[in-house]
């Protein structure tokens, strides 16, 4: 659930990287695409015939399906926990699950597919890792059997999904994933202050990235010797400081950090037009440039390990910092209180910038699931679609996963609040708890619990991370991409102009934001990202994108 | 070997300085190592402000009662302990064979024997055949997938085969005119004669099945199949993408500071005591071997 975008650009580096593979093994099973003719009146094995949104999902007679597990350490896998005893009661269906390590997970996952080895439902698969599969013919183009799945259409529907659904599609108009879905944006990240410092001088929560601009001044004049600003998440991620870059990024209308794609959607102009080059990119770099050069941001902020960037929030080298709700509670407060008297630290909404109180489109969806083409040779498939339907999607179900059952794992307390009973802790909620939400009941559980409505997903937030998401929930998504899918062969042209385009930017990004490169020399940047065939980049994606819409019209 | 000449004045400072160097080696070897024992037994304070370094601060067990506590833990530590046993009885009974084959220079196709070898140092059928192969065979969630595939190293096969190849063939003449089989003066003469190699190889083998993880991963379906390398693995992956929402407690924070450090001792420990043991032979073996071969 953590910076998602850094992990999604990792898993499409492992998808680019796979791409050779799959086209390796895949090409003897390319043909059973086509037929659209599907008669699934054979394959209703255990199939309900009236199945509805809200309606409680039962198989016919007992079923069992395959799944792959993400492993998680932190709960790892037991057969006996109550989840599975209590799904077979609910649905009759039965889990044989494939137990396999967070750490290695996508790897794995590969290998099953490209083997022929999978299980039926693939889940934990982020929005474009699915890609490299296709070709193959291994995973099921999922989209010509959502009719099976009432729930799915019906939240899709309800909270204006489509576009970004539609984001999914592959080059032959079908999408494969089936994402997790968010009724409303999630943020993370966000920049946090020292408020026991603010209050000493006078000083209130910033708002703006103008006020934010005034706070660091206002500090630096208190104590002319320090940085007030020093950040991290600026090693083992491809874009330094990438959280920073990307909430930044995000006030000016601009994916940039971990967010950063090398295509962006002009809504105006109605076409692409290439990331690093925008004005806005421009904008937030002088804006960091401009924090760095008067030294209002600390310059080791773009190198340093976590640790370290912390280590001097906790000498009071720096007074303000990049967070998120979990490292603010479990991490910042708990060592402030520990170390430094009468420090208290608060995480604020992302400040508001040129772009307007907006939050970035696109991110309402989340990892979810592939179902293996070999689930349609099955004669239960409708009623594994069905099942999909329901435990995933339903909001019984989802509830189900999450906090699993009434007056045994949880009491309610009110419409959309949830108590665990007494001796049930959830991720340390109480220590004393003898028993454990996600390690001894199986709920809680990231491969079947992810997005629902906005009620279900602040259930379970920490007063702070309410407070802040609250806060975010209110502000406008920007437009999303539309669908541009490439063609595999300049799916390879355009992996090929990617990277080098994308290392461009993110080593300049850098250089004027440190002051090593004058921002005069903009246009010569640009000029350079010009002999790194960024048109030619672009208009791949903006003719991908007029075909698209023309052949789907 | 040792010399009854005085050490020449040049020696003596060559000596000095090499000491010098090589113990600062050592030392700089060495730092990571007690670092690393150190940060085990640290309190969570102490490690984050970064102040551990030779001596644990803030004595603290929590993450090892945690990582005992756990039985799955001790049931992937005892797959270890039986993969890397079976996996390295395995491999010493194929390599010491082959490698005894090869060294014999009069045997007809040798060249052809050993090419065949090498063929696999720069060639192999890629991940997934790999998978599709052990898999259909049946091998899949049982020892022989670890052990069968690794069975042969072809660096360790050399070094075995330089070393047999090393011994006086008047040795094995001799045994044969005394009556003995091939499998006699494998058994009696060869195998006697050969202690270091083979304690080196011993060595070679289980190191190399203890630390792996891949081959465990990719072939075992069921957590209670795996290795302790791949259980540590997933808990440091645990650790590192932290544990979501919640109020924080010392166990955690704890936990997080300092599981890499207490699963990094855990594992080496037993390798680690196994060293001493065998090195005697280790240095003379494979010097033995690789002089004269």
């Amino acid at each position: 659930m953590k910076n998602t975008g850094q992990l999604s650009r990792r898993q499409l580096l492992g998808a680019a990287g796979f791409i050779g593979l799959a086209a390796l093994t895949g090409c003897g099973s390319g043909g059973d695409g086509g037929d659209d003719a599907k008669d699934l009146s054979k394959k209703r094995d255990g199939a309900m015939r009236d199945y509805q949104a809200g309606q409680q999902f039962k198989a016919t007679k007992p079923l069992s399906f395959t799944i792959l597990h993400n492993n998680n350490p932190n709960y790892p896998m037991k057969g006996d926990w109550l989840f599975w005893k209590e799904l077979t009661r609910r649905t009759g269906v039965t889990f044989k699950a494939t137990p396999v390590p967070l750490s290695d997970y996508e790897k794995k996952r590969s290998l099953l597919i490209g083997a022929g080895d999978a299980p039926l439902l693939i889940p934990k698969t982020y929005p474009g890792a699915e890609s490299a599969f296709v070709s193959s013919g291994a995973i099921l183009p999922v989209s010509k059997y959502v009719d099976l799945m009432p729930n799915f259409r019906d939240k899709v529907k309800r909270w204006n999904l489509q576009p970004e659904v539609d984001s999914l599609r592959q080059s032959d108009g079908n999408y494969y994933l089936l994402p997790g879905l968010h009724e409303k944006v999630k943020q993370g990240y966000s920049l946090s202050f020292r408020t026991d410092i603010l209050d000493k001088h006078g000083l209130s929560l910033p708002t703006t990235w103008d006020e934010v601009y005034q706070t660091f001044k206002a500090l630096k004049e208190e104590y002319p010797d320090l940085y007030p600003f020093t950040d991290r998440w600026s090693t083992n991620t491809p874009f330094p400081a990438g959280a920073l870059f990307q909430y930044l990024g995000q006030a000016y209308g601009v994916r940039a950090g971990w967010s950063y794609l090398n295509t962006s959607w002009d809504a105006k102009a109605q076409k692409f037009a290439f990331t690093g080059a925008t004005d806005a990119f421009r904008q937030v770099v002088e804006y960091l440039h401009k924090l760095v050069d008067e030294k209002l941001m600390d310059p080791e902020s773009f190198t340093q390990t976590d640790e370290e960037a912390f280590r001097k929030i906790l000498a009071e080298k720096s007074f303000a910092i990049s967070a998120n709700p979990q490292e603010l509670v479990q991490n910042y407060r708990y060592n402030l209180e520990k170390q430094v008297k009468g420090a208290t630290i608060e995480m604020i909404p992302v400040p508001i910038g040129p772009a307007g109180p907006v939050v970035l489109g696109g991110a309402r969806l989340e990892n979810g699931m592939m179902i293996s083409s070999k689930a349609l040779e099955g004669d239960d498939f409708v009623a594994l679609m069905q099942f999909v339907d329901w435990l995933w999607y339903s909001d019984a179900g989802q509830e189900f996963c999450k906090w699993g059952v009434e007056n045994t794992t949880f009491t309610r307390s009110g419409p959309g609040q949830y108590e665990l009973r007494p001796g049930i802790s959830l991720m340390g909620s109480d220590p004393d708890a003898p028993k454990d939400l996600q390690k001894d009941f199986g709920f809680y559980n990231g491969v079947f619990t992810y997005g629902g409505s906005w009620a279900l997903v602040s259930s379970s937030f920490s007063p702070d991370e309410k407070k802040f998401t609250d806060a975010m929930a209110r502000r406008e998504p920007l437009p999303t991409d539309p669908p541009h899918p490439l063609r595999a062969e300049e799916q390879e042209q355009a992996t090929l102009w990617d990277t080098p385009l994308k290392d461009h930017v993110t080593q300049n990004a850098l250089q004027f934001v440190l002051g090593k490169r004058p921002l005069s020399e903009w246009d010569d940047y640009v000029k350079e990202l010009k002999a790194k065939n960024m048109d030619r980049f672009i208009d791949l994606h903006n003719q991908a994108y007029e075909r698209f819409k023309k052949e789907n019209a | 070997m040792v010399s009854v000449n005085r050490p020449t004045r040049g020696y003596r400072v060559f000596q000095g300085v090499n000491g010098v160097i090589l113990t600062l080696v050592v030392l700089v070897t060495l730092y990571p190592f007690v670092n690393i024992i150190a940060r085990s037994f640290s309190g969570e304070q102490h490690i984050r402000t970064g102040e551990v370094t030779l001596w644990p601060k803030g004595f603290n067990l929590t993450t090892y009662e945690i990582v005992f506590n756990d039985s799955m833990f001790w049931r992937n530590y005892g797959n270890t302990v039986f993969y890397t046993v079976v996996s390295t009885a395995v491999a010493m009974v194929l390599t010491t064979c082959y490698a005894y084959v090869l060294s014999k220079k009069n045997l007809k196709g040798r060249g052809t024997l050993v090419g065949i070898a090498v063929f696999t140092m720069f060639f192999t059928g890629g991940l997934i055949p790999n998978y599709v192969l052990i898999t259909s065979l049946g091998l899949k969630n049982s020892v022989w997938a670890i052990a069968l595939p690794n069975a042969i190293s072809v660096f360790n096969l050399l070094v075995m085969k330089a070393f047999f190849e090393s011994l006086p063939s008047e040795l094995e003449e001799a045994a044969q005119i005394d009556g003995l089989s091939t499998y006699g003066i494998l058994l009696r003469i060869v195998l006697p004669l050969s202690k270091a190699v083979v304690a080196t190889m011993i060595l070679f083998y289980a190191v190399s099945f203890w630390n792996s993880w891949f081959s465990a991963f990719l072939y075992m379906d069921r957590t209670e199949l795996m290795p302790v390398t791949v259980y540590l693995r997933n808990l440091l992956a645990g650790a590192t993408a932290g544990t979501g929402a919640g109020a924080a407690t010392e166990n955690l924070t704890q936990v997080n500071a300092n599981i890499q450090a207490v699963t990094i001792v855990l594992t080496s420990l037993p390798i680690l005591c196994l060293y001493p043991f065998v090195q005697r032979y280790f240095v003379s073996g494979v010097m033995l071997g690789a002089v004269k071969g």
